[in-house]
């Protein structure tokens, strides 16, 4: 039989961790309530899968989210196409509001809004989810190598797209 | 974009703090930890220990199902009216073999005559005939069996003619 967490246990790890999910996940999600809805089922989903009672891989918990996302993404498509509705990005922000340099803040949400998914990705989960390549790559599914190049170049890429902005 | 660029730019975003969650959000997540799952085949009730009359039980059936069947069929051979049984034929087939101490092979002529033929030249061939009645004689003295085959042979020979 699995071994559950303790309820310390639990808090002190969503209390380190929920804040580089919830960014990750608020870029995958279309709503903050389908964000925060991925978030608590890739959790509860990745706690249960590791099963021994000790915290599970980020790696793992990122790469549900990721799969999830994905899986949420499709049947959406699915319902607007039924309904012709039309989603609204989330507005919330994504980094820490307390933190002194607002306008940098807000151009680095701006320009990683306008990244291409594939180059986001790696750079939310590299910077602030503090994964490795190799965790990365696990995560995502992709080779370390393709990782550690999409990293590069999305770099690279949001670096121009502040620059076009602060010009 | 160089390394020095690369470093820096990347040191910028590390400043950036992802936004915390909203507490009711966190309320909701630590209401959610996670309950043991059940691992597939594992079974939560308890194991019964097996106790020693199901262990004869489980045992002992079988062996007197199969006592009663051998029993019912030595009565329904006690029953069955007498007679060769297979047991017996098999027994009967499984004499030794013949062994044949004496030999006789003889033939007999039974018939001599000549015949002329053509071949497709024109040209006379003459073939001497002659049948003959082989005749093999086995015995075992042992048993007193004795066995005659006698086969028919017919034997043709060509013989040319000269021509001058």
């Amino acid at each position: 039989m699995d071994k559950s967490p303790t309820q310390a246990d639990w808090r002190r790890w969503l209390e380190d961790h929920a804040p580089k999910f919830l960014l990750f996940a608020r870029q995958k999600a279309r709503s903050e309530a389908d964000a925060q809805d991925l978030i608590q089922e890739a959790v509860v989903e990745a706690w249960q899968r590791q099963g021994d009672g000790q915290p599970p891989p980020l790696a793992l918990v990122f790469a549900t989210i990721h799969r999830r996302a994905i899986d949420l993404a499709r049947s959406e498509d699915r319902r607007v196409g039924r309904e012709l509705a039309v989603v609204e990005p989330p507005a919330e922000s994504w980094f820490d509001t307390t933190v002194e340099d607002r306008e940098l803040r807000q151009l680095i949400q701006d320009a990683m809004n306008r990244l291409p998914d594939m180059y986001r990705e790696v750079i939310t989960l590299k910077v602030w989810g503090g994964l490795t390549f190799a965790e990365i790559a696990d995560a995502l599914g992709i080779p370390a190598n393709t990782a550690a190049s999409r990293y590069r170049y999305g770099l690279a890429e949001l670096r121009k797209l502040t620059k076009e902005v602060l010009a | 974009m160089n390394d020095r660029e690369h470093e820096l730019f990347e040191a910028e975003l590390r400043r950036l703090k992802p936004a915390e969650p909203p507490e009711e959000f966190m309320a909701r997540l630590a209401a959610a930890q996670p309950m043991p799952r059940m691992q597939p085949g594992v079974r939560s009730w308890p194991v019964r220990q097996p106790n020693f009359w199901r262990v004869l039980l489980r045992w002992l059936a079988p062996a007197m199902a199969g006592a009663a069947m051998v029993a019912a069929l030595l009565v329904w051979q006690m029953h069955q009216p007498e007679g060769r049984s297979p047991s017996q034929t098999v027994i009967a087939s499984a004499k030794p073999a013949l062994k044949a101490d004496n030999v006789e092979i003889d033939r007999q002529l039974v018939a001599a005559f000549d015949t002329v033929a053509r071949m497709p030249g024109g040209e006379p061939v003459r073939f001497r005939c002659r049948e003959w009645m082989d005749n093999v004689v086995l015995r075992d003295s042992a048993q007193g069996v004795e066995v005659e085959q006698r086969t028919p042979r017919l034997e043709v020979v060509p013989v040319g003619f000269e021509t001058y």
